[in-house]
């Protein structure tokens, strides 16, 4: 076909021959540019997700503040009400003070030697340290003591506690041995 | 005269046509009603048009999915800073929760012992008189005497065992409650009894 045909024919078919050419170039631009969309999508869910995210992190931190002040507080509090590892003549003026309390009578009063956690333990903010008591006095009294322990200025478990009577006549003296643990500050 | 009869062989034969045909078939005009190139023109605007239409669609979600990324970035780029401290105030509070949360555990991990010895006091029957209460890791013993006949003081013993089992507070805080030994005291005469109440939960260590 010479140039002279081909010219004579494109002339002749101007329009089909141009929605033809233009045809190929949309095709070809939609093929190059079909790849976008699901990238662009992908983007999207990532974005979504990030900025919920952050609003559900702003949402929850509403009264995030108020709770961290009263929490910090609360933890003063707590940290107020801890015996301190080494200072074994302020631990044992509690007892002894409980006791001039109670009217009880204190027999025994022996801290259990405080060993560190072994170093693959899990990091705690507080530690249990041991004492052992034996106390004497009446029922009230003793009950009295007991009470104190468990719900008195410092956090206190009773690991083990034995109570018998001291004479043969009922509603008399009774003694009470106790181990305990008071939880202290490292 | 007539025409001269043609043999029947004959008339079966194509004639030759008389002249030769020098038409250029592909220059002569289209007489059809609907001219070929109006049905051609017509399929390529139609595919050209639907290729816009599917073109442009695809841009078009594209600029959309665009316009919502940008939206999403910029809600993003504002909120970053006030998420960053919430997200470090969290990070504190939960630090400062586990003190908290230590000492829950700590107060928990153990009965309250005070409140057993009371109500035991409380629910044991006047015929029972205890002896000693022993608190160890895994329960309570409680050693008692009781008073009366030892044909029906074995009966009390029983009782008061099932007492202990059936207790509204007690009940609950144990998982068992056994009569472990019942023998007479030789210099009473009075029958002495030992009993196992086994904590329902074992022994938590902090």
């Amino acid at each position: 076909m010479s140039n002279e045909e081909v010219v004579l024919f494109l002339r002749k078919n101007v329009i089909s021959v141009t929605c033809v050419v233009l045809s190929i170039a949309m095709g070809v631009v939609w093929y190059m540019r079909s790849d976008r969309l699901p990238e662009a999508e992908k983007v999207l869910a990532d974005k979504q997700q990030q900025g919920e995210l952050l609003a559900a992190n702003i949402e929850d931190s509403n009264q995030l503040k108020e709770q961290f002040t009263a929490l910090t507080a609360s933890n003063e509090a707590i940290s107020n009400r801890m015996i301190r590892v080494g200072q074994l003549a302020e631990n044992l003026q509690y007892f002894y003070r409980l006791e001039s309390e109670t009217n009880t009578k204190l027999a025994d009063l022996r801290p259990i030697p405080w060993s560190p956690p072994p170093k693959n333990a899990p990091k705690t903010n507080f530690t249990p340290v041991g004492f052992g008591l034996t106390a004497q006095g009446d029922y009230a009294q003793l009950m009295d003591l007991l009470r104190k322990l468990e719900t008195g200025e410092h956090y206190c478990r009773v690991t083990t506690c034995t109570l018998h009577p001291l004479t043969e006549m009922r509603g008399g003296q009774i003694g009470m041995t106790i181990n305990l643990e008071l939880l202290a500050e490292q | 005269m007539a025409p001269p009869q043609t043999k029947k062989s004959d008339a079966g034969l194509a004639v030759p046509p008389w002249h030769p045909n020098i038409r250029i078939v592909e220059n002569l005009p289209d007489t059809k009603v609907v001219r070929t190139a109006f049905f051609v023109n017509g399929a390529a605007i139609l595919v050209a048009i639907a290729l816009l239409l599917v073109l442009g669609f695809q841009e078009w979600k594209l600029y959309e999915v665009g316009k919502q990324i940008n939206a999403w970035q910029r809600q993003i780029d504002q909120d970053k800073k006030q998420s960053a401290e919430a997200v470090a105030m969290y990070q504190s509070f939960k630090q400062e929760e586990t003190k908290t949360k230590e000492v829950v555990d700590f107060i928990a991990s153990k009965p309250v012992l005070s409140e057993i010895i009371l109500r035991i006091g409380l629910m044991t029957p006047k015929k029972i008189a205890l002896d000693g209460l022993d608190f160890r890791e895994t329960g309570v013993s409680i050693r008692a005497t009781v008073k009366g006949a030892p044909d029906r003081a074995s009966g009390d013993a029983s009782a008061y065992e099932k007492q202990l089992r059936a207790d509204k507070v007690l009940g609950p805080m144990f998982r068992d409650v056994n009569l472990l030994t019942m023998r007479r005291n030789s210099s009473t005469g009075r029958l002495v009894i030992e009993l196992f109440c086994e904590y329902a939960k074992g022994p938590k260590k902090t």
